[in-house]
């Protein structure tokens, strides 16, 4: 079908009781707007149909028999599945897909929005990373989600509803896998030139994965073992890489752009514009703005031998 | 009556030709003060917009046709979505329903003969004019607003924008709001006080209900925008912090003024499409509105508790669940009001004996899309799910329905419905009905398939999209529906071009409507009726007693005032005729005004204070001069 | 019904005089056009000044200290004396109606003359003690100081345009003539200043309000 299932953004293929309950509610708000869309289509019908003859069927010409039904239709059917409505969606469901009180959950990732990308820290661990968030699977997650610029919405659909990354404010919202998987999730607020190109991944693993993960994020970035890697990173931090980007356990502290000492464990590169892989790793250094065009990252005018080695470096960085 | 006026009755008439006559040519149309030309200069201007907006609409769509598509940058893409937001909104919409159809129906409608004050008239359409160039400059020099049309803080602020691309929507805003201001102000005294002898409020058509319930709506939403655009360029101008965290600002505060404005705004949109519907469907169905006062109590309630309801845009802002639960439930409450009209219509029409012709099938569409566009309204209210589809394309679905679905297709029903009556030549009906078909198809492809890429997860505002998610085939398909939509549109407008020139003598009254403009000739002449009309219920042309005696009335050279422009000015309930008003005549103050103040936010924007404020005071000599000038006797 | 006959509407621009300004008037059933068209601007500027007041209290409640650390709270006396001042004109405008509704010229404009020299020294004060604040603290350093001077600009301007307003109707009503169509404009004056002078009094208790 054309609605269900296709996709990794899609609200309609949860794998959370949060997002699939706002599915339920999806799937049984729409059934009730088709029926009373069909009735009111039903009426326009009958009405094309009984062009030439005043009145309604059985009851004449008699004035009170419209205004019963704009009664009827207009105020009295309306309340009460209005009231229904705000009673489980309002009352019930805003309260299960809320965030997590503090203390029911010993697990809080900082989302920090950027123009345009995502920067991800894990609260209690070194680990920073970028447009990839790893989360346990079946645990109640509390994502703080700021912002360093403008305005950004984290959303991944799949696992719950969006909110806002607002200056000056620390929002919150519950992320809960309920099986492992990749789910995708985009910038829903519009943030400028590549708000277009502000994806990330959450990925939900098993806990002894993410503990791993975890782990190795949080250890200083590999030294490199190749005499390419090792130009490369002498390039890195000759060049103005070093400028803007963090690599844990070198001279390369800056917090500009994404932190790069894991950059190979990433499976994209400029918020899931790019896959990671070697020869897009090239192209995207040689020249960020065919790429992303508007991105903060400038062309640095490197030779085709400096990206070579950088490349080899930076490919390393697992 | 034009078919059988007496000798007598003619002499009469061709003294009032010759009081009310204005200039000839070009300098007639500067320096009118008429609200029919007006309301003519309104529709060309607005549908000049219009176009402008359809083709940067064409461009999105075809920018979309497909993933990775490089038609636009991403620069200039955001300049054109933002401009076709803006433009739609505040250049085509609301100077189409006021300014159009508000200025030239309302005086015809109530049996006056012009707006309370013509050259206030005249100066909102200048405003109106010359803001829309304004804009539109900036589109041409490549420095369009580009922070979307609802234009959020920090994004719109110097650090991220430094360009005068959001001056332009700032000043531009406040520049084009004035003539909104003037021009909802006109219409509430003219609504109010210039109503025919005997026309009083319980007897006043629909439509002008409607159209005063927008008035006051506009009236009491437009300072906070402008509020807003004030302080937007403080800060960015003068390095205020209105909007800044750092200083103890707020960029939320942007957020809840633009909404305080801009949901009223919504109302203020589709409020005149309910007026048009409400005169369009008795004419064709033939029978009275059902429920008559309900209907109008209802325009008015949705009016004024849209006013209540601003934060649902802003439920993903991270507000108390409480807060957002309040004005959840307020929002729930404009649903009945709604329903009632909808049921109204229907029931009218149910009852009715209808001939679908072009007028009515645009409004059988409009109740068909005001429906599909109202019901996804209500899903939005269920907060969870808001959260979930919220800056979609599930949004971008659900307000084009009501926007271009329930607000334009009423705009378009009565385009061919009063044709007749500007132009005195019919339409071809059998183009108007391929026309709708065509827009109506159209919109459905358009902007049904919307609601399922919302769904799938697509977000507004985005130049392109990947290939891989899905969204490519609805996408193609709402693109292709743009253009079958185009060309609908394009077909009304040639349509209505061609049966200006070849189109069948229509009458004074070719539908048999109820309301009192048919009873004057088609087009009317500049003082509207020559006998000042006196009005026994709320569906005046169906009172053939009335009517005729009008016209006897004429011949014997009663109620014609032809002692200057004059009209009467009655009582603001009851409309008892309370005295005898000489209207202003035609001047040129009004539009060098508008120059004036476009002179100063031109200044503004490049920065030469003291210039604007030399604009400022040769403004203000100017209306001076004109007030001092202009007063008659 | 051609409109002079006795009884009927009356052709109301026929009235050149002040005494047949003043017949008019008292004969008018409904407000005249003028005077609805001034009420409901009047409408949009007591919105417009509800935005700012509420952009006021919205900032206050956001705010950890207000006004910040380093500016004094606004001192009370002045402010309140020269509001008291400017609200005290209502009473001569309120009389200049009348005298105008009685067809008495001479007094319509020494009354809005009278209220006239005090508004303008009111403007004058205010513009005084606006400098002095301008002195202590900036509009560009905090969003206190953006609110602060904007909401006092705005209602001097008000202030201002008012005196304009007084400045243009007492020249037509002092050299020339009191018809019809200045008895409105005498009207809508005196309204246009009623407002201002409530707004005065909800931006001065706003802008004292960390002092009371």
């Amino acid at each position: 079908m054309l609605v269900a299932g296709c996709g990794k953004q899609s609200i309609l293929s949860t794998r959370s009781p949060q997002a699939h309950n706002i599915m339920l509610l999806w799937w049984w708000m729409l059934g009730a707007a088709v029926v009373v869309f069909l009735g009111a289509l039903g009426l326009l019908v009958l009405a094309w149909f009984r062009r030439g003859t005043a009145g309604l069927p059985f009851f004449g010409e008699r004035e009170s028999a419209p205004e019963a039904m704009v009664v009827m239709f207009g105020i009295a059917v309306p309340v009460v599945v209005l009231v229904v409505l705000f009673g489980v969606a309002n009352l019930y469901l805003i309260r299960q897909t809320s965030p997590p009180s503090p203390r029911s959950t010993a697990m809080t990732i900082d989302v920090i929005g950027h123009q345009w990308w995502w920067e991800v820290r894990y609260p209690g661990s070194a680990a920073v990373t970028a447009n990839e968030i790893h989360i346990p699977v079946r645990t109640r997650v509390n994502i703080v989600a700021t912002t360093a610029d403008v305005i950004h919405s984290f959303w991944v659909p799949a696992l719950n509803r969006k909110i806002d990354m607002i200056p000056g404010r620390r929002n919150r919202v519950l992320l809960y896998a309920s099986s492992p998987g990749v789910y995708r999730g985009q910038c829903s607020q519009f943030c400028g030139l590549q708000h277009a190109h502000m994806s990330m991944y959450v990925d939900a693993q098993p806990a002894s994965q993410y503990r791993a993960w975890l782990a190795n994020m949080g250890a200083p970035a590999r030294t490199p073992s190749t005499a390419a890697a090792r130009t490369g990173e002498q390039v890195f931090m000759g060049a103005q890489c070093a400028s803007c980007h963090r690599i844990a356990g070198t001279p390369a502290q800056a917090d500009v752009g994404p932190d790069l000492s894991h950059l190979a464990t990433r499976s994209s590169l400029a918020a899931l514009t790019i896959p990671n892989v070697p020869s897009e790793l090239a192209a995207w250094i040689r020249n960020p703005q065919a790429i992303k065009p508007g991105d903060r990252m400038p062309d640095l005018g490197l030779s085709d031998n400096q990206i070579a080695s950088l490349v080899a470096y930076l490919d390393a960085l697992r | 009556m034009a078919t059988s006026i007496t000798p007598r009755g003619q002499q009469h008439v061709d003294r009032l030709e010759r009081i009310w006559a204005e200039r000839p040519g070009l300098v007639g149309w500067v320096t009118t003060t008429d609200h029919k030309r007006i309301g003519i200069m309104y529709f060309f201007t607005a549908l000049a917009f219009f176009g402008a907006g359809g083709v940067e609409a064409l461009l999105i769509r075809t920018q979309l046709i497909g993933p990775n598509h490089h038609l636009l940058s991403p620069a200039a893409y955001d300049q054109v979505f933002t401009m076709h937001g803006i433009t739609m909104i505040f250049l085509f919409v609301i100077p189409m329903t006021t300014g159009a159809f508000g200025n030239y129906l309302i005086p015809l409608m109530i049996g006056a003969r012009d707006m309370a004050f013509p050259r206030m008239n005249a100066l909102s359409y200048w405003i109106f004019l010359a803001s829309g160039i304004f804009m539109y400059v900036a589109l041409l020099s490549g420095h369009a607003p580009n922070a979307g049309w609802f234009d959020y803080v920090p994004l719109a602020s110097k650090q991220y924008d430094p360009g005068t691309n959001i001056d332009f929507y700032g000043y531009g805003l406040i520049f084009n709001g004035i003539a909104s201001t003037a021009a909802s102000i006109n219409f509430i005294v003219t609504i109010f006080k210039m109503r025919a002898p005997g026309l009083s409020l319980n007897r006043m058509p629909l439509f002008c209900f409607a159209f005063l319930a927008v008035s006051f709506a506009l009236l009491f939403a437009l300072p906070s925008l402008s509020v807003a655009a004030l302080f937007l360029e403080l800060d960015r101008q003068l390095g205020f912090h209105f909007y800044d965290p750092a200083q103890g600002g707020d960029p939320l505060l942007w957020q809840n003024l633009f909404w305080i404005f801009g949901h009223p705004e919504v109302y203020i949109i589709i409020l005149p499409a309910f007026g048009i519907a409400t005169s369009i469907i008795p004419t064709f169905v033939h029978r009275k509105m059902v429920f008559f006062p309900l209907v109008a109590l209802a325009e008015i309630l949705v009016a004024f508790l849209g006013f209540g309801v601003w934060l649902h845009h802003m439920f993903t802002v991270g507000f108390a669940t409480l807060t957002t639960v309040y004005f959840a439930a307020a929002s729930l409450i404009i649903v009945i009001p709604s329903a009632i009209q909808l049921f109204a219509w229907i029931a009218t029409i149910l009852t009715g004996k209808p001939e679908f012709k072009t007028p009515l099938l645009f409004i059988v569409g409009f109740i068909i899309y005001f429906m599909i566009g109202g019901l996804s309204g209500i899903t939005l209210a269920a907060i969870p799910f808001d959260q979930q589809v919220h800056d979609s394309y599930y949004i971008v679905a659900h307000f084009h329905f009501v926007i271009f679905g329930a607000a334009v297709f009423p705009i378009l029903g009565g385009m061919y419905f009063w044709f007749p009556k500007l132009t005195g030549r019919m339409y071809h009906e059998g183009v108007g009905k391929l026309s709708f078909w065509l827009t109506f198809l159209g919109t459905l492809v358009t902007f049904f398939p919307m609601h399922i890429l919302g769904l799938l997860g697509m977000p507004r505002r985005n130049y392109t999209y990947p290939p891989d998610l899905g969204w490519s085939f609805l996408n193609a398909l709402e693109t292709i529906g743009s253009y079958v939509l185009a060309v609908g549109l394009v077909m009304i407008v040639a349509n209505l071009l061609i049966s200006y020139f070849r189109g069948a003598e229509a009458g004074n009254d070719p539908f048999g409507g109820d309301t009192l403009e048919w009873s004057t000739t088609s087009p009317p002449p500049p003082y509207n009726y020559a006998v000042i009309p006196t009005v026994t219920s709320a569906y005046p042309m169906w009172d053939k007693e009335d009517r005729e005696a009008d016209s006897r009335r004429l011949d014997r050279g009663e109620g014609l005032l032809e002692r200057g422009h004059e009209t009467p000015a009655t009582t603001v309930q009851d409309a008892e005729w309370d005295e005898i008003l000489s209207m202003p005549s035609h001047s040129v103050w009004p539009a060098v005004s508008a120059l004036m103040l476009a002179g100063i936010f031109s200044m503004l924007l490049l920065h030469h204070y003291w210039i604007a404020f030399g604009f400022l005071v040769v403004g203000a000599l100017v209306l001076f001069r004109w007030h001092v000038k202009g007063v008659t006797a | 019904m051609t409109g002079t006959s006795a009884g009927g509407p009356t052709r109301s621009v026929t009235a050149e005089t002040a005494p047949q300004a003043a017949a008019v008037a008292r004969q008018r059933l409904a407000q005249p056009n003028g005077w609805w068209g001034m009420a409901l601007f009047l409408c949009a500027e007591v919105t417009l000044f509800g935005t700012l007041l509420a952009t006021y209290f919205y900032l206050d409640f956001g705010a950890h200290r207000w006004p910040p650390a380093g500016i004094k709270p606004p001192s009370v006396l002045l402010p309140l004396l020269a509001t008291a001042g400017l609200i005290s004109t209502t009473v001569p405008m309120l009389l200049a109606v009348r005298a105008s509704r009685a067809g008495s010229r001479g007094r319509t404009a020494w009354l809005i003359g009278f209220a006239l020299i005090i508004q303008c020294g009111y403007l004058a004060g205010q513009v005084l003690l606006f400098r002095h604040d301008l002195r202590q603290f900036s509009p560009q350093r905090t969003a206190y100081g953006s609110i602060y001077f904007t909401m006092l600009a705005a209602h001097h301007a008000h202030v201002l345009l008012g005196v304009l307003l007084d400045i243009g109707v007492l020249w037509h009503v002092a050299a020339r003539k009191l018809s019809n169509y200045w008895l409105i404009a005498v009207r809508c004056v005196a309204l246009y200043w009623h407002v201002v002078n409530v707004i005065a009094v909800l931006v001065v208790l706003t802008q004292l309000s960390p002092s009371l």
